[in-house]
């Protein structure tokens, strides 16, 4: 009884957070919103997720044990972008998550591009993760399978999760960009072009490791395998991609070129944008700007975080704060640890 | 008389014997390319962070921690969840767990005998932190508390038998470039060996891996840790049917070949000379080493079934160095009547002494590994220098070996040329026999050159492959390390074959074939005779030649 009340909470979250959101966009990453999916026991529970396409209920169905992962994927996603956009006008806030939609969705800005690309990278991630700690029963042991599996794996082992959790991805994430509606759609090329990049920077930065074993532990036999890079890394290399993102315009149905033929042409990793974003200078419900003003800058910097940039020249206030810290801490690997609390005075500076 | 059917082999004969060995050839190194799957597999796990709340562990009958499962423990999710704060989880109060294999496509996989070893490394994941750094001027010292239990099907499902459980010091060694020192980057750490399994018997493995924290010590002071990985690499199991029933092939193949060399050695009627003695016994080693005794392993436990590969194949190749200086010495050509095994005591002592550094090496690694299985040599200083110690020896002993046999193989070419020559005053057919039989000797040791050159050569191709990841990635169907290790093992098998067949003593008269009626022919004969020492009338000749 208690359990099915609070899975009616849980849905009632869902709901909610989704109404929030616009028509459009990376709509599922509403899941990041619900605090655990955990609960999702039948397959009904896919059709009162309103943040899916019809595509998307249908893979939830079939892979509801994954649906935890895409959470997860999503949350991670959501938080690498406001840690790489924390001292940037646009921040990556959610805390409006209709004008978050409406960014997303509305323009095909740069922004758009790095929310997308790192939105699959972060199913991919996820989805691999948990295939690798065992939490998932139902990942794949081979691209191409012969047999069964057990039959397969006996004879040549399974192959690396990642490929798994790339694969989920590209089904789960692009199924949006396949509907009927929006295919071939210049929007459409465009955002599958950048979950694609997203997913490769997790590929393309997969650190080999190797050990040696062979007669006497000599390197006469050597075993090589792929390490997946930590989510950081991967909003890192992602956040490079933004900086030098290139403006497109379509060339044809399903292809994009640069808007100035005189660049080179984007590679499969790049992340490529249609249109120039705005200042975010102010707050414009049309193109989901929150404005700047309010936001704390730093008031020696001449880049992006600094004042005078950050508050768009309308000028800063300076107030003193007493913060609270933790300090003379302890330090083990991990957990508890005995921290004394120091109160520090620091100056402030908020944009008017 | 004492000549061998390598000399009395046509040319036509002799061609379409070593054509048929490359074709074998090819053979091996495409059945390892093509039919058998790459000869290891590798399951990169990522731990699950136990939550020993009882503090358990260290009780006598403390339950195994499991990560999924019926009896699954409680876990947390990431070192950053807000739950270690609440409950106030110490580091104490982590394990990490593991069980192997992972479940795949909704089947739980299970391990199978035919993976014959395990090998586990931890990958240990440090997190960049300012206020908890890791302490790059001293590489910290990792108490490693673990523990492997196991389990077959037919098992209750917590029905878990500890299988080995030790403490281990090891050191970690990270790095990071300047340019990444940002919170939430990883440094970049050399890999930790875990344990070693001979035997893979049993069908899950389960990992509880402990990092204790004392405040009276500086274990494992190592910075944030953010996640372990358990990296678990096994042979495939059809490389090991590819493998088992290569040697189930080529041991009856070389076993008959070596009793009709050995018999024919008998019938001769005389005593046997060092060279036929050491051909034979190069046989004997290498059906040593290719008797297949694996196939016991599916049925029973044998841990010490590595070591004791390890040391059939030394010994195989410990055999062959033997054999080649004790042959390139038979075929010296000068006047020294060598054939007693003392003769070549200096250059046997430097192929035992490099052997016997590498078996007192392998036995403290392996041989300890039988005992415990977490054991490792290098983890601690001595045992490192040792190991390092030994290594050294046998790098020395081969070098020093190397040096003797360049030599030595130099000396009978330059005693070849020297005696050609002399071939000048002899009939045309005689020398067109002679000249062959230095042809033919040549060919031989073109041929072993030719067998040391490919082994190098695709040794070093694999190496590069493997590390740079050119093969394997994309679709390539033929398995490079696999058809190496088959390829050089069919190569050495061919290769003691070729010799048993080409240096058996041969039935053929060499009258026969003299038939100019020189007077030098009977003379001749009579100093053939009077040296069974030497195996090849080659070098009888040359002998001959010099003594006029």
């Amino acid at each position: 009884m208690k359990q099915s009340h609070w899975i009616c909470m849980v849905y009632g979250l869902v709901i909610f957070y989704i109404s929030l959101l616009s028509v459009d966009g990376v709509r599922w990453m509403a899941l990041a919103q619900v605090s655990s999916l955990a609960h999702m026991s039948d397959e009904d529970s896919c059709e009162q997720l309103a943040g899916l396409v019809k595509r998307q209920k249908k893979l939830c169905k079939r892979h509801l044990e994954l649906m935890d992962s895409v959470r997860a994927g999503a949350q991670m996603a959501i938080e690498e972008c406001q840690s790489q956009f924390k001292y940037r006008r646009w921040n990556c806030s959610t805390e409006n998550d209709k004008q978050f939609g409406n960014v997303i969705m509305k323009q095909g800005t740069r922004e758009a591009a790095f929310v997308h690309s790192i939105s699959s990278a972060g199913v991919a991630h996820a989805v691999t993760r948990a295939c690798s700690s065992g939490q998932l029963r139902k990942c794949g042991c081979d691209r191409t399978l012969r047999g069964r599996s057990q039959e397969n794996f006996e004879w040549s082992g399974c192959s690396d999760n990642i490929a798994y959790g790339i694969a989920f991805s590209k089904v789960f994430v692009d199924a949006r960009e396949r509907g009927k509606k929006r295919r071939n759609k210049p929007r459409s090329v465009m955002n599958l072009h950048n979950n694609e990049a997203g997913r490769r920077a997790i590929e393309d930065n997969m650190r080999i490791e190797c050990k040696c074993h062979g007669v006497s532990g000599s390197c006469e036999m050597k075993t090589c395998w792929k390490a997946m890079p930590i989510f950081s890394t991967v909003g890192t290399i992602l956040k490079d991609k933004f900086d030098g993102a290139t403006e497109v315009k379509p060339h044809d149905s399903s292809e994009l070129v640069p808007l100035n033929p005189q660049f080179k042409p984007h590679t499969d990793q790049d992340l490529v944008y249609m249109e120039a974003s705005p200042d975010f200078c102010e707050a414009d419900p049309k193109t989901g700007s929150r404005g700047t003003h309010g936001r704390f800058c730093n008031k020696t910097s001449k880049a992006i975080d600094g004042c005078e940039l950050m508050c768009c020249g309308r000028g800063f206030t300076t107030r003193q704060v007493k913060v609270m810290e933790r300090c003379k801490c302890k330090f083990h690997w991990c957990c508890s640890v005995k921290c004394k609390t120091c109160e520090r005075t620091i100056d402030e500076h908020i944009c008017i | 008389m004492a000549g061998v059917v390598l000399e009395t082999l046509s040319n036509k004969k002799l061609l379409i014997l070593s054509f048929s060995l490359a074709i074998i050839l090819t053979v091996f190194f495409l059945i390892g390319g093509i039919v058998a799957p790459s000869p290891n597999s590798v399951m990169d796990t990522l731990t699950v962070k136990c939550y020993d709340k009882d503090n358990g562990w260290h009780l006598n009958n403390m339950k195994p921690f499991t990560p999924r499962g019926k009896d699954s423990c409680k876990y947390i999710d990431s070192f950053n969840d807000e739950e270690i704060e609440l409950k106030k989880i110490d580091a104490n109060e982590i394990v990490f767990s593991q069980l192997l294999p992972l479940p795949k496509e909704g089947i739980d996989l299970d391990m199978s005998r035919w993976f014959q070893n395990l090998i586990a490394v931890m990958d240990v994941n440090v997190e960049y932190d300012e206020d908890n750094p890791y302490p790059e001027n001293n590489k910290p010292e990792m108490l490693i508390e673990a523990k492997l239990f196991y389990r077959d099907k037919e098992d209750d499902e917590s029905d878990w038998k500890l299988l080995a459980e030790s403490s281990e010091q090891r050191t970690l060694d990270c790095t990071i470039e300047p340019e990444r020192r940002r919170k939430g980057n990883l440094y970049t750490c050399e890999l930790i060996s875990l344990f070693e399994l001979g035997s893979v018997h049993y069908d899950y493995y389960l990992i509880n891996i402990r990092l204790p924290i004392d405040p009276r010590n500086t274990m494992n002071r190592i910075g944030k840790l953010a996640d372990m990985h358990v990296i678990a690499i096994f042979q495939n199991g059809g490389f090991t049917k590819v493998w088992f029933s290569m040697k189930t092939v080529l041991f009856p193949m070389v076993l008959v070949v070596l009793v009709w060399f050995w018999r024919r050695v008998q019938t001769q009627g005389r005593s046997t000379n060092l060279t036929e003695r050491t051909i034979f016994a190069l046989g004997i080693i290498l059906s040593i080493m290719n008797c297949p005794i694996e196939w016991l392993t599916l049925a029973v436990n044998m841990p010490y079934m590595m070591l004791l590969n390890d040391i059939r194949d030394g010994a195989f190749y410990a055999m062959l160095l033997s054999f080649w200086i004790i042959f390139v010495g038979e075929h010296m050509m000068d006047q020294v009547d060598r054939n007693r095994l003392m003769a070549y005591w200096k250059h046997l002592t430097v192929v035992i002494l490099g052997c016997l550094a590498l078996f007192i090496f392998e036995m403290c690694e392996r041989g300890r590994q039988l005992v415990n299985p977490f054991f490792s040599i290098w983890s601690s200083e001595i045992g490192g220098a040792a190991a390092f110690g030994f290594i050294i020896t046998a790098g020395i002993a081969a070098c020093i070996y190397f040096l003797f046999l360049c030599y030595l193989v130099f000396r009978v070419f330059r005693n070849i040329s020297l005696k050609r020559t002399s071939l000048l005053h002899m009939s045309t057919l005689r020398r067109k026999y002679y000249s062959g039989l230095i042809f033919r000797f040549k060919f031989l040791m073109i041929v072993t050159l030719l067998c040391a050159a490919l082994t190098v050569i695709f040794f070093i191709i694999g190496q590069l492959s493997e590390g740079q990841w050119k093969w394997g990635d994309i679709d390539v169907s033929l398995e490079y390390t696999s058809a190496f290790l088959t390829g050089v093992y069919g190569m050495w098998n061919v290769y003691v074959i070729a010799i048993l067949c080409l240096y058996a003593p041969s039935h053929k008269k060499f009258t026969t074939e003299t038939d100019d009626t020189d007077t030098n022919s009977r003379e001749e004969e009579v100093q053939l005779t009077q040296l069974p020492s030497e195996a090849s009338t080659l070098t009888s000749f040359i002998t001959k030649q010099s003594a006029d």
